[in-house]
């Protein structure tokens, strides 16, 4: 019974001729679903939806067997009584109260009250800020404060708009961090909207993709972006490998960490650090595939660390048709590679040939360590 | 100053603060319904609402005279439930006053009420809190400036509005003879002595009330 069942479309109104909404869609309410799609694709109507703030949808919404609204029947509930916890791209903290207070504001009006604000305020990294006034804080900060405060309301599901678009990158990283951490020990299911792959590839378990309001794909995160590389849709990602791999050790002397693939190989990487990601861990990874080039032979005595064995499954040509793009399986996993027309026909790949695919170390990211962060996602015709 | 003065001062007091405290009541509710309404219809309740600015005072008390009077249905209404007919009584100058000042109540509350917008409300609400707590927890102390100008705004031009009084309340000591209307018996009996104490305290007062006013919205803009 643990799902968020949806069938909204939108009400043909005067002042919203262009935008419409069809959505039909079953969702696992456990862990983190990420919602996904450029700008205008109705990610943020639809959380809105949910939260029970957005009046010109009809249809109905189903949250773990309960009806939150059905316009057919006259049902909606307000959104003060769905249980459900929102935390908006601007942090929206009230400016008369202080952090304290604003805590305090969500704790009063948690029907539960079974969490303790003392341990959500370590565990949000507020010790220092609580006595601050909301103004006196930076971005970053607020929405640390904007998520605890969500928390101590203790919905029963957590929806986050945006998050994390007005923050730096470095804060980016930290409240990805803190909200994965917050997930798994609060055990909060929740939906998470963003524009940013790169942001969902890190910590969602699931992806919805939408595109001019209707759902284009969803599933689990890592096949739906693989699909995402191979189909084109009007949303155009980075094409990337995506892969959630556990960190085997931190070799300090060579600079690397060394993240396993299967019993008998490994991946190396940028060493991490040592504290953040600890061994044994599962680490979210991806890999542009321009980053990922393809021999006929074994490479050997090549600078480059990372070098697998593989088999082209599938080919496709860009809309462009001046780049490939290679799907090959290695090691039960699969890989994109983007390579060149020339190259291509220079190799003569076909699907089914064995190749060699290699990228150096620092082509396989987290959000943390990349630096190509604005280039993960390119947006077209979505706005 | 005469006992006569001070019972004309007692009566504006009392007028003017029970006026304010049903402006508030009144005037909360509908600023609040006209800061929320979508339809193009509200141009028309934001004209009525503004009228009395424009209108001669004379205007409203006559057509209140026409209402209040013992033959109309309000004056038959307001006799049977009171027992006492409404033109020229306390009552009728408070109503009066409430109409002739709800302009300087509403249109500062249904500012502010705009301004807030519903950002800090749908973060209240999200965090499980109903309407009329988001009014107390959110809107009253987010907007509580804009409240006290109200309150002021309205306070103060009750105390200064002579036309409406004198039409519908007559000029009955200890019942609704004003301030405003004591200096002007004073003046018609050329006791200028006397409407120069009560002119002046008038105006000494209201330019206190409105210097407070104009410097709690200093500090409000400046912050």
């Amino acid at each position: 019974m643990t799902e968020l069942l949806i069938n909204l479309t939108s009400k043909k109104t005067p002042t919203n001729k262009q935008f419409s909404l069809a959505i039909n869609q079953r969702i696992e309410n456990k862990g983190i679903t990420g919602i996904f799609g450029p700008s205008g694709s109705g990610k943020t109507t639809l959380l809105r939806a949910i939260a029970g703030l957005e009046q010109h949808l009809q249809g109905e919404i189903n949250f773990n067997g309960k009806t939150l609204l059905n316009t057919n029947n006259k049902i909606f509930i307000k959104a003060e009584q769905r249980n459900i916890g929102l935390v908006f791209q601007n942090s929206r903290l009230f400016p008369h109260l202080s952090v304290y207070e604003n805590l305090i504001y969500a704790q009063k009006r948690s029907k539960k009250s079974t969490l303790n604000i003392d341990k959500i305020i370590v565990l949000t990294e507020l010790k220092n800020l609580i006595h601050k006034q909301s103004q006196q804080l930076s971005s970053g900060e607020q929405q640390r404060v904007a998520l605890a405060r969500a928390i101590l309301a203790e919905p029963q599901l957590l929806l986050l708009d945006e998050p994390l678009s007005a923050l730096d990158q470095r804060n980016k990283g930290k409240m990805l961090t803190l909200l994965i951490k917050i997930q798994q020990q609060l055990n909060i299911p929740m939906l998470y909207v963003s524009h940013s792959l790169a942001e969902l590839q890190q910590s969602a378990d699931r992806l919805l993709v939408l595109a001019h309001g209707k759902v284009i794909d969803y599933g689990n995160i890592h096949q739906v972006i693989h699909r995402l590389n191979e189909q084109p849709t009007d949303i155009n990602i980075h094409q990337q490998t995506s892969l959630a791999l556990v960190v085997k050790q931190h070799d300090k002397t060579h600079g690397l960490t060394e993240l396993q693939l299967n019993d008998q190989h490994s991946l190396y990487m940028p060493l991490l650090n040592a504290q953040q990601y600890k061994q044994g861990n599962s680490l979210r990874c991806f890999i542009f595939a321009s980053d990922i080039s393809i021999t006929l032979q074994e490479p050997f005595n090549s600078s480059i660390v990372n070098h697998l064995k593989g088999k082209i499954t599938q080919v496709s040509m860009s809309t462009n048709k001046q780049a490939v793009l290679l799907a090959i399986n290695c090691v039960q996993h699969t890989f994109y590679s983007q390579i060149s027309l020339m190259s291509y026909k220079k190799l003569n790949l076909t699907q089914g040939l064995k190749v060699f695919i290699q990228f150096k170390a620092s082509a396989i990211k987290t959000l943390t360590n990349s630096t190509t962060q604005n280039h993960i996602i390119t947006e077209e015709n979505g706005c | 100053m005469i006992d006569a003065d001070l019972m004309a001062l007692f009566t504006t007091l009392k007028m003017a603060t029970i006026s304010t405290i049903i402006l508030l009541l009144l005037g909360t509710p509908l600023a609040w319904w006209l800061a929320n309404m979508q339809s193009k219809v509200k141009v028309i309740f934001e004209a009525i609402v503004a009228l009395p600015i424009i209108l001669p005072p004379t205007v409203l008390g006559f057509y209140l005279l026409i209402a209040f009077a013992p033959q109309s249905t309000l004056g038959q209404l307001w006799l049977q439930l009171t027992g006492s007919p409404l033109a020229f009584s306390f009552s009728a100058i408070v109503i009066g006053s409430v109409l002739y000042s709800l302009p300087f109540v509403v249109q500062p509350l249904q500012r502010a009420f705009e301004q807030l917008g519903d950002h800090y409300l749908e973060a209240a609400t999200m965090l499980g809190a109903k309407p009329l707590d988001r009014f107390f927890s959110i809107v009253l102390p987010m907007t509580k400036a804009s409240f006290i100008t109200a309150a002021s705004l309205g306070f103060a031009h009750t105390v200064g509005e002579f036309g409406i009084v004198l039409m519908i309340g007559g000029n009955i000591p200890d019942q609704t003879r004003v301030l405003s209307i004591a200096i002007f018996d004073h003046v018609e009996a050329f006791e200028y002595a006397q409407a120069q104490a009560l002119s002046l305290s008038l105006l000494l007062a209201s330019f206190v009330l409105l210097t407070l006013v104009y410097l709690l919205n200093y500090k409000k803009v400046s912050r």
